[in-house]
C-alpha cells in the first residue's frame, strides 16, 4: 500500500476491484465504513456479489480477465472528457515526455517483439532525449509523439460498447463507474484502489495494477491523503517477507539479485545505480552501492565488501520465466532439485496446478518441511494417488511455535512493522521459526569448516553469530542488525558515531564497509532511541491526527513515512492540494515541512515529487515492463472466446507459459469461465484453519458456487456434490446455487462463470475436500511469474 | 406493521413479569462463579501480552493472556488501544488462541525415510544433523561454479527454497541470508503466488 | 443502569467474528457440520452455539440483497422464558444490567424444552452433555468487569454495539434515520420491549422468521409462544399454525 489502512477512512470514492476486502481484510472495513459514514462511495467490482458488494454503494460485474478493458476504458473517458488533474499530471506525470521514434503499437502488439523467443527489445520503448541526456518534453501536452498524447491513442479503441462486449459488463454500470470514479480529479476529492489477487493473479497481472495506477496519476490521487495505489497484502507478513526479499530476483531493499555478467561489486552497482542529468531529480536510487555495500558487510562482518560480492550466487537472468514459482514446480519435475526446503508453506495446495506440482515432489530425494500442522506438503508421499513404496523422498517435519509463542516484528500491508511479545510457552518444547534456521545454519557452518567441501568461504565466513546471543537466536539482535550499525568509529554528516553504534537512518549508509545494514529500507527502525517498531504511543500533532497518521505507533518503512509519494499532495510550493485533508505542509525555510515524513527534506519545487524514479515522474509511460509501456487487453490463457475487440492478438504475447501444457480456449468440454478465491473464515491453503474447529465449523468443505441459470441448466440442487474439471484435474465440492452469481452476455453469448475457495486440502478435515488449485493452469506473468489462477476454463457436472 | 407488535410485545412482558417474575429473588448463581473467566484476566492470574494477529496483512492488535500457573495461552482477543482494529477481529483473528491450543500440533520431529509409509519421531538434533549432512552433500556434488557460458556464478542449482510470508521479519532475514550463503538462486515464497 | 445491544445489520459484513469470539471467550466446541448450500454454519443455534449469523439472499426487482443476522437471545425488558421456569433460580434476571441468565439449574428443570416454546425469538437450546438449557448470557461475567460483550469488542464496523440502554435507544434512533436514506424501509425491531435491538434495512422476514417477535410454532411447554402471545388479544404475526 502507498497509504495505510486508516487512511481509508479519508477517501471520497473507494474503488473495490480485484479483492473481496470485506472478507478476505474484514477489520479494513472498519476503515471503509468510517469513510462511507463521512460520505463517501464504495464501488464494487467483481464477477460475484460478495459480501463486499453487501455494503457497496454500486456493485458491477465482469467476467473474470476483462479487467484492462474496463480500466483502459476508464483511461479513455477521463481523457475524453477532460477530466485529469492537469497541474499534477503536467507537473508530476511523465505526461509531457516525448517517446522516441522506435516506440510503435500495432494490432496488440509493441514495438521489438521477439516472437521466437516470446521477449521484448525494451529499448525500442525509450524517451526521446535532449543534448543533456534528459527526456525531452512538452509541458503543453500536444506534440503528438507526447505520453499524453500517445496515451489517448492507445485508448481511443476501448469504447464502451466493446468494453461491455468482451466484459459482461452492463452498460449503464460501466458508465455510472466512469463517472463516479472520474469524478475523484478535483483538487479537493480523494479516490483510492483496494485490489489483492484478484488483480495480480493473471498473466496481465501487472497491467492491471499499472492502469489503475495511471488513472490514479491522471486523477492526481497518489500521494494524498485518502488516496493511493493499495494492494491489500495477503499474510501477516508478506509485506516483510517481500521487503526481506525471499524472491528469486531480489535481495533485502529491493536490491537485485546479481547476474551472471556482474562479475565485480563495482560492475553490479553500475547496472543498477541509475544516472540523471537533470539536478532536479532526487533520483534516489543513486544510494545503491551503500545499500549493497552496507548488506554485504551484515552478512559477511569481516569482508570486505568488494570481495564478499563474490560469495552470492549469480543469476543467469532476471526473467521470472527462468526461475519463478512455475518454472521453479516444471524443473522439480523434471528432476532437476534433490532437495526442498518448504518452510511455512504448503506449497502441494498454494501453488498453481496441484497435480503437477505434487507429482514434482516425488523426484526430491529429500525435504525439509517446517509448519504447525500436518500438512498436504510434508504428507505429499501418502496423498491421493500416491503409491508411498514407490517414493524416494525423504520428509523432516520439523513441527514450530506459532506467532503468540515467540517475539519478533511483522509489517502489515501499510508497511507498519509491528512488535509482537512472546505470550505462552509453545507445548512440548516446540521452537520458533528463528531458532530452527539458526540451528540448522549453524550445523552447516560447523560441518564445513570440519570438513571443507565446494566453494566454503561464503559459509564458513558468514556472520552467524550476528543474530545469536550465547547460541540462541536472537530477535532483538537481529532486529538491529537489519536496521545496522556502525562497524567502526566513523564521522558522517557532521556527526560522530563509534563502533557498534546503530544507524540512524539510511542516509548515512556507506560504501566503503563502516556500516552494516541488514535492509537499507528498515534502516531507522532499531535506533540510538530502542526499538521503533515496539512504540504504542498515539500522540499525533492536530494535523496527523486529522487524517490518522499515528506517527508514534509502531514504525514504518520508509524512515515512518506513512504515506509514499506525499511530495506529490502539494502544489509546487508546497501548499496542499487539499488543505482539509493535508498530508504535508510547507511552513517555511526554518520551520519546514508539517505532518508526515515528507519524500525528502528538501523545499518544495526543488525537486521532482516522485524522487523514486530515474527521470522524478509518475510514469503513465511504463517503458519498464516486459508486456509493453501502455496495458493492452488481452484475454487469460484459457478463455471463452476466440477473438476480442481490440486487436487481432489474443493472449499476451510474452505470457509465462509451458508450451507443452495444453489450454481451454473455446474447449466445448470446459465451457465455464472458473476462479478461485477466498473465505473470511480460511487462511490461504487452509492448513492452519482447517485445523481450527471453529472455524471450519462455520466453513467445513470445500464449495463451488454457479447461478441459478447454470444449475438448472446442469439439473443440479443447491447443497448437492458436483464435480469440477479442467484440462488438468478434477475434484468435487458442494454446490451453492445462488443468485448472487449471474451469467454473461458476452459477444451475443451466454458465458456462466464459477468459483471455488482454495482452502481445503485432503489431509484434514477427512471430508473438506481438496484444492482448488488441481484445477488452475501453470500460466503467469511475465513481469512477476504470478500464476493466472483467477481466471480460467472448467466443467460442472452432477457427481 | 411493526408498531403494532411493538406495543403488543410490551404488554405481553409487563404481563409476564406479573404472572411469573413475581417473588424471584437474584443471586441464586453466586456472584464467583459469573465473574469466573473475567477475573482470570486479572494480572494476578495472568501475564498479559501484545501480539499482532497472525492472518491477513491489516496487521491488528491482539492482547494474550497467559495463565501464570502453566505458561498457557488463557485468552486472545483484539487490542482495544490498537489504532488499526480499536479491539476488533474477524472470525480467524478470534480462534487464535485455538491455534495455540490444539491437539492436532505434532509434539516432536518427524521423519519419513525413503518408500516408507509412516513418520517416525525423531528428536530435532538428530534432525538437524542429518539434514545438515543432506545439504552438504546435495551442495557439493552439485554446485555451480561456473555457467554453460563460463561466467563464475558460484551457485546451487540442486536445492530450492520456498517461504516465508509467515516468518517474523528477523526469521526471514535470517533465512534469505542462510539460504543465500548456500548458494541458493531458487527461493521463492507466497509473494509469488 | 440496565444494559442493551444495538445491532445495526446495514454495517453487519459477516465476518463472523462474533460467531467465533462467542465460543472462544466461552471456550465452547465446535459442531460438525457440513456445508448444506449455504455459508451459514452452523445451520442453527445448539447447546454450544449461543450467537449464529444468519446468511439469506433475496432479490427484488433484480436487485439482490445478501442479508446477515447475528443472533443471540435478545434479553427481553419482561422475559417470557421466565414462565417456564419450575425450579426456582435456573433464570436469573440481573436487576443492574437487565441480563437474563440461565443458571446451571435448568439441568433441573422437568420440561427444558418450554424454554425455547417459551421465547418469541425461539432461542434458547439444551445442551446434551451438561443437560443444562443455555443461551447468550450478555457475556455477564465481562459486562459485571467493566468490559464489552466479546461479540460487541470484536465487531470490527460498528454494526454490534453494547452500552447503558438509554444511550443504545439514542444511538439506535440516530442510526435509524442514517439508514433511511439508503434504505426507505429500514426499521428498528421490538425495541421497547428487548434488550437486544436490531435495525434493520428491509422487513425483519427477509432476514429471517424469528429477527421479530414470533408466535407461528407451537410447541409444548406451560404455556406456548401462541397461547402466551394470544392470550393478549393482540395482532401477531404467522398466526396461521
Amino acid at each position: 500500500m502507498t497509504n495505510h489502512w486508516i487512511d481509508l477512512k479519508n477517501s471520497d470514492t473507494i474503488l473495490i476491484m480485484g479483492s473481496n476486502a470485506a472478507e478476505n481484510h474484514p477489520i479494513s472495513f472498519k476503515w471503509v465504513t468510517k469513510a462511507q459514514e463521512n460520505g463517501a462511495t464504495v464501488i464494487h467490482v467483481d464477477p460475484r456479489f460478495t459480501r463486499t458488494s453487501t455494503k457497496a454503494d454500486m456493485h458491477a460485474t465482469l467476467r473474470s480477465g476483462t479487467d484492462i478493458s474496463i480500466l483502459g476504458g476508464m483511461i479513455k473517458y477521463i481523457l475524453d472528457n477532460d477530466l485529469i488533474f492537469k497541474e499534477y499530471v503536467v507537473n508530476y506525470t511523465n505526461a509531457s515526455f516525448i517517446v522516441g521514434d522506435d516506440y510503435t503499437f500495432e494490432d496488440g502488439i509493441f514495438a521489438g517483439f521477439d516472437s521466437k523467443n516470446k521477449t521484448y527489445d525494451k529499448s525500442k520503448w525509450a524517451f526521446a532525449m535532449d543534448a543533456k541526456g534528459n527526456p525531452k518534453k512538452d509541458p503543453t501536452l500536444k506534440d503528438p509523439k507526447c505520453v499524453y498524447q500517445m496515451l489517448k491513442k492507445h485508448y481511443e479503441r476501448y469504447t464502451l460498447d466493446k468494453i461491455v462486449e468482451i466484459s459482461g459488463m452492463k452498460k449503464a454500470d460501466l458508465i455510472k463507474l466512469y463517472e463516479t470514479y472520474a469524478a475523484t480529479g478535483k483538487s479537493d476529492k480523494a479516490g483510492t484502489i483496494m485490489y489483492a489477487m484478484g488483480w495480480t493473479q493473471h498473466t496481465v497481472g501487472v497491467q492491471n495494477i499499472r492502469s489503475m495506477a495511471m488513472i490514479q496519476l491522471l486523477l492526481g490521487n497518489i500521494g494524498i491523503a485518502g488516496g493511493g495505489v493499495n494492494a491489500l497484502r495477503g499474510e501477516s507478513n508478506v509485506q516483510g517477507s517481500t521487503d526481506h526479499c525471499l524472491l528469486y530476483h531480489i535481495l533485502p531493499g529491493y536490491l537485485k539479485t546479481p547476474k551472471a555478467t556482474q562479475q565485480s561489486l563495482a560492475a553490479y552497482d553500475k547496472v543498477y545505480t541509475p544516472i540523471s542529468n537533470d539536478p532536479k531529480s532526487a533520483n534516489w536510487w543513486a544510494n545503491y552501492p551503500k545499500y549493497s555495500a552496507s548488506l554485504l558487510k551484515a552478512m559477511w562482518r569481516d569482508q570486505d565488501p568488494k570481495d564478499s560480492f563474490n560469495y552470492l550466487p549469480k543469476l543467469d537472468s532476471g526473467s521470472a520465466a527462468d526461475y519463478s514459482w512455475l518454472t521453479l514446480f516444471d524443473k522439480m519435475d523434471e528432476g532437476q532439485f534433490k532437495g526442498l526446503f518448504a518452510w511455512g508453506m504448503n506449497p502441494a495446495c498454494s501453488g498453481a496446478n496441484s497435480n503437477k506440482t505434487r507429482s514434482a515432489m516425488t523426484k526430491l530425494d529429500w525435504m525439509v518441511n517446517v509448519n504447525i500442522f500436518p500438512n498436504e506438503t510434508g504428507w505429499f508421499w501418502e496423498g491421493p494417488g500416491m503409491d508411498p513404496s514407490k517414493i524416494k523422498t525423504e520428509v523432516f517435519f520439523l513441527p514450530c511455535a506459532v506467532s503468540i509463542e515467540k517475539e519478533g516484528s511483522i509489517t502489515n500491508s501499510g508497511r507498519w512493522m509491528q512488535w509482537r511479545y512472546k505470550g505462552p510457552d509453545a507445548p512440548n518444547g516446540l521452537k520458533p521459526d528463528g531458532d530452527l534456521i539458526y540451528e540448522l545454519m549453524h550445523e552447516i557452518q560447523e560441518l564445513y569448516k570440519k570438513e571443507g567441501g565446494a566453494y566454503p568461504d561464503p559459509i564458513t565466513k558468514l556472520s552467524w553469530d550476528g543474530i545469536a546471543t550465547n547460541g540462541v537466536f536472537d530477535p532483538h539482535k537481529t532486529a538491529k542488525l537489519i536496521n545496522g550499525f556502525f562497524t567502526k568509529d566513523t564521522e558522517v554528516k557532521g556527526k560522530k558515531f563509534k563502533k557498534g553504534d546503530q544507524i540512524p537512518s539510511f542516509a548515512y549508509l556507506q560504501t566503503d564497509g563502516s556500516t552494516c545494514s541488514g535492509n537499507w529500507l528498515y534502516c531507522n527502525s532499531y535506533t540510538a532511541k530502542g526499538n521503533m517498531a515496539a512504540r504504542r504511543s498515539l500522540a499525533q500533532t492536530e494535523e496527523q491526527a486529522n487524517i490518522g497518521l499515528f506517527p508514534n505507533f509502531s514504525w514504518c518503512w520508509p524512515v515512518n513515512r506513512r504515506i509514499l509519494y506525499n511530495r506529490a499532495s502539494v502544489d509546487l510550493k508546497g501548499n496542499p492540494w487539499n488543505p482539509k485533508k493535508a498530508v504535508i505542509k510547507w511552513t517555511g525555510p526554518k520551520t519546514k515541512w508539517q505532518g508526515d515524513i515528507p519524500d525528502g527534506g528538501w523545499a518544495p519545487g526543488d525537486k521532482y515529487a516522485f524522487i523514486m524514479r530515474k527521470h522524478g515522474f509518475g510514469q503513465l509511460f511504463g517503458p519498464g515492463r516486459a508486456d509493453g509501456p501502455f496495458p493492452e487487453h488481452y484475454e487469460p490463457l484459457e478463455c471463452p472466446v476466440k477473438s476480442h475487440p481490440f486487436s487481432s492478438t489474443l493472449h499476451n504475447p510474452v505470457a509465462l507459459a509451458f508450451n507443452d501444457e495444453a489450454k481451454a480456449v473455446c474447449n466445448p468440454k470446459f465451457p465455464l469461465v472458473g476462479t478461485t478465491y477466498r473465505v473470511a473464515e480460511h487462511w490461504q491453503t487452509g492448513l492452519m484453519t482447517r485445523n481450527c474447529d471453529w472455524l471450519t465449523e462455520a466453513e467445513p468443505q470445500i464449495f463451488v458456487e454457479m447461478s441459478t441459470e447454470l444449475a438448472e441448466l446442469r439439473g443440479i440442487k443447491n447443497g448437492e456434490k458436483v464435480t469440477v474439471s479442467s484440462v488438468r484435474g478434477t475434484l468435487w465440492a458442494v454446490a451453492i446455487v445462488t443468485k448472487r452469481l449471474k451469467p454473461f452476455t458476452i459477444q451475443g453469448t451466454v458465458v456462466h462463470q464459477v468459483g471455488l475457495p482454495w482452502h481445503f486440502g485432503w489431509t484434514w478435515p477427512k471430508d473438506g475436500g481438496d484444492s482448488a488449485n488441481i484445477l488452475t493452469p501453470s500460466a503467469g506473468d511475465p513481469n512477476t511469474g504470478i500464476p493466472e489462477t483467477k481466471a480460467f476454463m472448467v466443467n460442472v457436472s452432477k457427481a | 406493521m411493526h408498531t403494532n407488535r411493538r406495543n403488543f410485545l410490551k404488554l405481553s412482558a409487563t404481563a409476564a413479569v406479573a404472572t411469573a417474575f413475581g417473588g424471584l429473588g437474584l443471586g441464586c448463581t453466586s456472584k464467583e462463579a459469573i465473574a469466573g473467566r473475567a477475573d482470570a484476566m486479572d494480572p494476578k492470574w495472568s501475564k498479559q501480552t501484545t501480539s499482532v494477529c497472525c492472518y491477513c496483512a491489516v496487521g491488528c492488535g491482539l492482547i494474550v493472556n497467559t495463565s501464570l500457573k502453566d505458561n498457557r495461552a488463557i485468552n486472545v482477543e483484539g487490542d482495544p488501544d490498537h489504532p488499526i482494529n480499536e479491539g476488533a477481529l474477524c472470525a480467524k483473528g478470534a480462534s487464535i488462541w485455538q491455534l495455540a491450543e490444539n491437539d492436532r500440533r505434532p509434539d516432536s520431529v518427524l521423519y519419513r525415510a525413503p518408500y516408507s509409509s509412516k513418520f517416525k519421531k525423531v528428536s530435532l538434533s538428530w534432525a538437524l544433523e542429518k539434514i545438515a549432512h543432506n545439504v552438504k552433500k546435495t551442495r557439493d556434488e552439485a554446485f555451480t561454479v561456473v555457467n554453460k557460458k563460463g561466467q563464475k556464478v558460484n551457485r546451487c542449482d540442486n536445492i530450492a527454497s520456498l517461504g516465508s510470508a509467515a516468518l517474523d521479519n528477523e526469521e526471514c532475514w535470517a533465512f534469505q541470508t542462510m539460504l543465500r550463503s548456500l548458494g541458493l538462486v531458487y527461493i521463492e515464497h507466497q509473494a509469488r503466488i | 443502569m440496565s444494559k442493551t445491544f444495538f445491532i445495526d445489520l446495514t454495517k453487519c459484513t459477516a465476518c463472523r467474528g462474533c460467531q467465533v469470539a462467542c465460543k472462544q471467550w466461552k471456550k465452547l466446541p465446535a459442531e460438525k457440520t457440513e456445508n448444506w448450500g449455504s455459508h451459514q454454519n452452523p445451520k442453527d443455534l445448539s447447546g454450544i452455539t449461543l450467537k449464529l449469523v444468519r446468511f439469506n439472499e433475496v432479490e427484488e426487482d433484480g436487485k439482490i440483497q445478501w442479508l446477515f443476522f447475528p443472533e443471540q437471545c435478545r434479553h427481553c425488558v419482561e422475559p417470557p422464558c421466565l414462565d417456564a421456569m419450575t425450579v426456582p433460580g435456573s433464570i436469573v434476571h440481573d436487576k443492574e444490567t437487565g441480563a437474563v441468565v440461565y443458571t446451571d439449574l435448568t439441568a433441573k428443570e422437568k420440561d427444558k424444552e418450554a424454554f425455547q416454546a417459551s421465547c418469541p425469538y425461539d432461542i434458547p437450546r439444551i445442551n446434551t452433555e451438561t443437560g443444562m438449557v443455555v443461551k447468550c448470557d450478555m457475556c455477564i461475567d465481562r459486562v459485571k468487569a467493566g468490559m464489552l460483550p466479546a461479540c460487541v469488542a470484536t465487531c470490527p464496523t460498528g454494526a454490534m454495539n453494547f452500552g447503558d440502554r438509554d444511550e443504545m435507544l439514542a444511538l439506535a434512533e440516530k442510526s435509524l434515520t442514517k439508514a433511511q436514506k439508503k434504505y426507505p424501509n429500514a426499521e428498528l425491531i421490538d425495541a421497547e420491549s428487548v434488550r437486544v435491538v436490531y435495525l434493520v434495512q428491509t422487513d425483519a422476514d427477509s432476514y429471517y422468521q424469528f429477527l421479530s417477535a414470533d408466535a407461528s410454532t407451537i410447541k409444548k411447554g406451560p404455556m406456548t409462544r401462541k397461547q402466551f402471545l394470544a392470550k393478549l388479544g393482540n395482532p401477531i404475526k404467522h398466526m396461521t399454525s
